[in-house]
């Protein structure tokens, strides 16, 4: 699947830490909201 | 992700939920949280913090540097109906502009409620241009290129 403006984003489940808990991630759950998706490339990294 | 963390009511008041994603695992993402983000902005980065180990969300997205083993700064704004509005990419010495994606997150919200297209440089308050016959051709009696700059 090619990601491409203007198309469905691929769907995708991850492990998480959110606010002291572990939790699972799917992004169609965020159907109906707006996500920012946002990859970085480390923890504790500079910038 | 700092950034990102002190627009936190802003990026609320927009209904946007951010996820943040490295290939690093939870456990690590619990201690960067705790060791030093929680010093940075006060309660920390308050946005799901993903793990992805081996980049295989990030190759589903072009982000994976299979070189690096990291995924590169991908920053991808998805519509209410999972659609990808916007994407950049950049690799990992830059930072990000997180003003303009929020100006993104506007533009693309203004559009999707309206209809209307924002030229370039738009930020809200700035003209937009509403498209139709009546305007082909016409853009230039209303709209000029200086207009792109604050």
């Amino acid at each position: 699947m090619e990601v491409m403006c203007g198309k469905t984003a691929p769907d995708f489940e991850a492990p998480a830490y959110l606010e002291g808990k572990f939790t699972n991630i799917k992004l169609s759950d965020y159907r109906g909201k707006w996500v920012v998706l946002c990859f970085y490339p480390g923890d504790f990294t500079f910038v | 992700m700092s950034a990102v963390a002190v627009k936190r009511e802003e990026l609320e008041s927009l209904g946007v939920q951010v996820l943040t994603i490295s290939v690093d695992s939870k456990f690590s993402h619990k201690i960067w949280q705790e060791e030093e983000l929680s010093k940075m902005v006060p309660g920390g980065v308050p946005y799901p913090m993903l793990s992805d180990p081996g980049g295989k969300i990030g190759r589903l997205y072009g982000v994976y540097d299979e070189e690096l083993g990291v995924n590169v700064r991908g920053r991808f704004i998805i519509d209410p109906d999972g659609v990808i509005q916007a994407m950049e990419v950049l690799t990992p010495p830059v930072g990000r502009n997180v003003s303009e994606m929020l100006r993104q997150v506007r533009a693309f919200q203004h559009t999707r409620e309206t209809g209307e297209v924002m030229p370039s440089g738009w930020t809200p308050g700035k003209k937009t241009l509403k498209p139709g016959p009546d305007l082909v051709g016409h853009v230039w009696e209303i709209w000029k290129p200086d207009m792109a700059f604050d």
